[in-house]
């Protein structure tokens, strides 16, 4: 634990006080940028994809299930990985137990990767999630978002250095480097209208943090998310503490 | 879905692009408001508080459990309420999903409510969630945080219901209780440290500055229609097992 100034309960409360000033100003910025985010121009999607599922092949519309709003999380798993990305799997720890509330806004939030179906249904049981997982497999749907990497993006990343948490997350999946940076984790979104799906949304890197809630209580804590430059990466899977 | 304008690719990225810049602004933020948090003095307890578990009393210290980092969320479950809060079990989901990250990281998680160690024991089993829950029924621990108040205190002080928020009538309604009972439960995030046998507060919040529990809302922000609540926010809400 960090040394730590101890103060009075009085001495606490205006220190509190002052920095709730900022925290509200934080969240009316929160709620400025998702009306920017809304005000984003929708763009059709013009390909037909074909996703395996578990209830056969279907269509980018069809994913929608009733719904006029769609959330894909493009999870790395990729079909040289044995088993699903260890941060991935921490974002869908925080995804799976919130698809029935945004089920009831209207919202569809599913998992998309490219791993064959029986893959990733074999390990969504494994982590006992209740979420619906698609295979892009056989699609460039990936590809054409840029959460497939091609050979030609990954040359310069490859010859460099590669990251010791590249190698730890990539043996953790079953591949290497190159396989499992060959995937990259983003949230899509999309919406329907008049029979045309268009995407609304996307984002990658620090943009998923929202779906990773335990960095946000983390960050509620005295010793905070705690992670150092050159340490291993602490997640693992929930059954692999 | 509203009418909306449309483009092409191009013209998307580029405007996502500009939007980009300023989420990244907003990232870096939060990290600052992370570290101001932290900066927050430490408030040494001056009361042993005793809170009923499944496994007896213990105190404060002692549901650290094997950590030196507890986070109570103080979740609306009070003396006459039928069922929990549904705003809360919504929080409860999520906290659930994501406890073995936080043991990982030295960060005991805990519930605390009024009600009866039993009622909040059949109501954990009904939600299958697997995280500690606390009866503070014996204890001032929720007046002491603001997770309570006085129910005739409150009777006499409230504002009439139509100046209340739709969520309470609404809440007061799913919990099986009345208004007042209802919202003489107060909701909220407290976080000690354990050093040396002392337990300090180091953070509390309540009102928006849960949301970091609401992981359903951020999620929301980055659909096409938002949150789409306005003022009857949260009444949409149901427990997982109660949406038809």
């Amino acid at each position: 634990m960090p040394e730590q100034r101890v103060g009075t309960q009085e001495d606490w409360q205006a220190e509190r006080d002052a920095l709730l000033k900022e925290e509200k100003e934080l969240t009316r910025r929160g709620d400025e940028l998702t009306k920017k985010r809304q005000e984003l121009p929708w763009v059709q999607v013009e390909k037909e994809y074909e996703f395996e599922t578990v209830d056969g092949t279907k269509s980018l519309a069809e994913l929608f299930d009733g719904r006029s709003q769609l959330l894909i999380y493009h999870f790395m798993f990729g079909p040289p990985y044995d088993a699903g990305c260890v941060a991935c799997s921490s974002i869908t720890d925080t995804l799976a137990p919130n698809v029935p509330h945004l089920a009831a806004k209207d919202a569809k939030l599913m998992l998309v990767s490219r791993a064959p179906l029986e893959r990733l249904q074999a390990y969504r049981e494994r982590m006992g999630w209740d979420i619906d997982w698609a295979s892009a497999g056989g699609t460039d749907f990936n590809l054409d978002i840029g959460f497939t990497s091609t050979e030609e993006q990954l040359k310069p990343f490859l010859e460099g250095e590669i990251p010791p948490v590249v190698e730890q997350m990539a043996k953790a999946s079953g591949t290497d480097p190159k396989g499992y940076v060959t995937e990259v984790p983003g949230l899509s979104a999309y919406t329907r209208k008049d029979g045309t799906v268009y995407r609304t949304y996307v984002t990658s890197a620090r943009g998923l943090e929202p779906a990773m809630a335990y960095y946000f209580l983390l960050d509620r804590t005295a010793k905070g998310r705690d992670e150092k430059p050159g340490e291993p990466h602490w997640l693992r899977r929930h059954d692999e503490y | 879905m509203p009418e909306h304008k449309t483009a092409t690719l191009e013209e998307f990225e580029a405007a996502r692009e500009e939007l980009l810049a300023e989420e990244k602004e907003h990232t870096r933020r939060t990290d600052e408001l992370a570290e101001k948090r932290r900066a927050l003095p430490w408030v040494p307890l001056e009361k042993q508080y005793e809170l009923e578990t499944v496994d007896g009393t213990r105190s404060l210290a002692d549901l650290f459990d094997v950590r030196s980092q507890l986070l109570v969320y103080h979740f609306m479950f009070g003396p006459s309420y039928e069922a929990g809060c549904p705003t809360c079990s919504s929080m409860a989901d999520g906290m659930n999903g994501v406890l073995p990250h936080l043991h990982a990281r030295d960060l005991t998680l805990l519930l605390v409510s009024r009600a009866p160690i039993e009622k909040l024991q059949a109501f954990k089993e009904r939600m299958g969630w697997s995280i500690p829950w606390a009866s503070s029924a014996d204890s001032d621990f929720n007046f002491d945080f603001g997770a309570s108040f006085e129910v005739e205190q409150t009777r006499e002080q409230m504002p009439p219901e139509d100046q209340l928020p739709p969520i309470a009538a609404h809440n007061a309604k799913a919990t099986g209780t009345d208004l007042p009972e209802y919202i003489s439960e107060m909701f909220g995030a407290t976080t000690f440290a354990l050093q040396d046998g002392t337990v300090y507060r180091t953070y509390t919040t309540t009102g928006r500055g849960v949301e970091f529990l609401m992981p359903y809302y951020p999620i929301l922000d980055r659909a096409p229609k938002g949150r789409d609540e306005g003022d009857a926010f949260q009444t949409w809400i149901r427990r997982h097992d109660d949406y038809a």
